[in-house]
């Protein structure tokens, strides 16, 4: 049956490709753990504990709840989402290929019923994930555009996005009250006085977040505080203090 | 909007369901089914009656057809959860218990009762359990201050409820300091 068979090399390509998968993720962790060297003065610390071992869904259950619970966001993970998404694509495609299959068993539709399941659950995360960066883009557009360290952790669709976002609202204001304004009073970007709140929206990143530590490792507060992170602990602290460490996946956020 | 509202300030506790459904249970299969690559990775193959390791969710999807019996957790058993009760009403410390043991045991309960060895008393235990933690952690306020607290050991369920007013204490708490 021509649809079992593409089922297994299915199969030996998910192998493969969680070998791939888990690849990108390497180089990224790799400046943290040069941090670390320095940060810690005990040797018997464990210097270098390796993180638990996931799968490509498993990173990216873990990056949406980061992006979910983070104030501001964070670098793309376009790899492992485009990856999932053909693992997705292929998956759709087998099940479409069985279903045609006149020949397929009972036994056979429940397995196909279950992979279609899945792909429906793993489609809900992807979206949720990338809704979750396009509303954060859309909410802090302006301040996107303007700073281009926070564009070096969009990918080049979304920084499309937040321009064209952030100049539709522009023409908007303008063309609805902006225009009937003095000219002193005409700006959308003003630097904030004592009283004001700033008018470009800024991700408040010393928001308190719940943070797990996947592996031992020390945290820093804005006020140059350290605070230690055992392995499995859990610890509610200012973003700003784990965002390095979120990137690097040293913590995770729940 | 891209994200509902409601969605914004924290996640809902049927998406930590979703997650928590993703963890393996063991279930006596009543189906044969081959070896399967499904992309969180390959589960089966199902031999009546052999016990077999899978996904909550696909447990509970086989339980809902009658194609499968699950078996409860070791953690999900009364004499487990009375001793942990004992520990959490002597002790200061959250005691330790599996990180979505609250999902797990609802879905559990809800989807596969007739598995499970009492459930009437197993979720009368989990409610104790559960307000002996809940009383805890307002204790814990207590010590909240502007910059760290440290809470091991609390579940994801139990971090959910009470992310929205620690996280707004201690925003406060940080505006309050000179």
């Amino acid at each position: 049956m021509s649809g079992v068979d593409s089922w297994e090399a299915e199969f030996h390509r998910s192998k493969t490709n969680a070998n791939a998968a888990s690849g990108p993720s390497a180089p990224r962790r790799a400046p943290s753990a040069l941090l670390e060297r320095e940060d810690q003065p005990m040797p018997d610390f464990l210097p270098e504990e390796p993180l638990p071992d996931e799968t490509p869904l498993e990173q990216l259950t873990r990056h949406w709840m980061n992006e979910r619970h983070a104030p501001d966001i964070l670098p793309a993970q376009d790899v492992l989402l485009s990856s999932l998404l053909d693992h997705i694509r292929r998956q759709s495609d087998t099940i479409q290929l069985l279903r045609g299959d006149p020949s397929t068993s009972e036994e056979e539709h429940i397995r196909i019923m279950l992979a279609q399941t899945e792909v429906e659950r793993v489609k809900f995360i992807v979206r949720s994930y990338v809704r979750t960066r396009l509303y954060k883009i859309e909410t802090y557009a302006r301040y996107i555009i303007a700073n281009e360290e926070v564009q070096t952790r969009i990918t080049t669709a979304e920084r499309d996005y937040a321009s064209r976002h952030a100049h539709l609202i522009d023409r908007h204001f303008y063309s609805s009250v902006l225009q009937s304004l003095p000219e002193s009073q005409a700006g959308l970007d003003d630097i904030p006085n004592f009283i004001m709140p700033p008018m470009v929206t800024e991700p408040d990143t010393t928001r308190a977040v719940f943070a797990h530590a996947r592996k031992g490792t020390i945290a820093r507060t804005p006020e140059g505080k350290t605070v230690d992170l055992a392995k499995g602990s859990l610890t509610l602290l200012s973003f700003s203090a784990v965002s390095d460490l979120v990137s690097s996946g040293d913590v995770q956020l729940v | 909007m891209s994200l509902p509202p409601a969605l914004r300030a924290s996640v809902t506790p049927p998406e930590l369901e979703l997650i928590a459904c993703q963890e393996l249970v063991e279930i006596i299969p009543l189906i044969a089914m081959e070896k399967t690559a499904f992309i969180s990775g390959a589960y089966g193959p199902l031999r009546p009656p052999h016990k077999a390791r899978i996904p909550i969710w696909m447990a509970v999807n086989l339980k809902q057809k009658k194609k499968c019996h699950i078996l409860a957790p070791e953690w999900l058993t009364v004499e487990y959860l009375q001793d942990k009760i004992l520990q959490e009403t002597t002790q200061d410390e959250f005691t330790k218990l599996p990180f979505r043991f609250a999902e797990i045991s609802r879905v559990l309960l809800d989807a596969a009762s007739d598995d499970l060895q009492n459930p009437d008393k197993l979720r009368s235990l989990l409610k104790d359990l559960r307000e002996a933690r809940q009383a805890k952690a307002r204790a814990g306020l207590q010590s909240l201050e502007h910059s760290t607290l440290g809470l091991s050991n609390l579940s994801a369920m139990e971090i959910n409820e009470i992310r929205p007013f620690f996280i707004e204490a201690m925003a406060v708490l940080g505006q309050l300091r000179p």
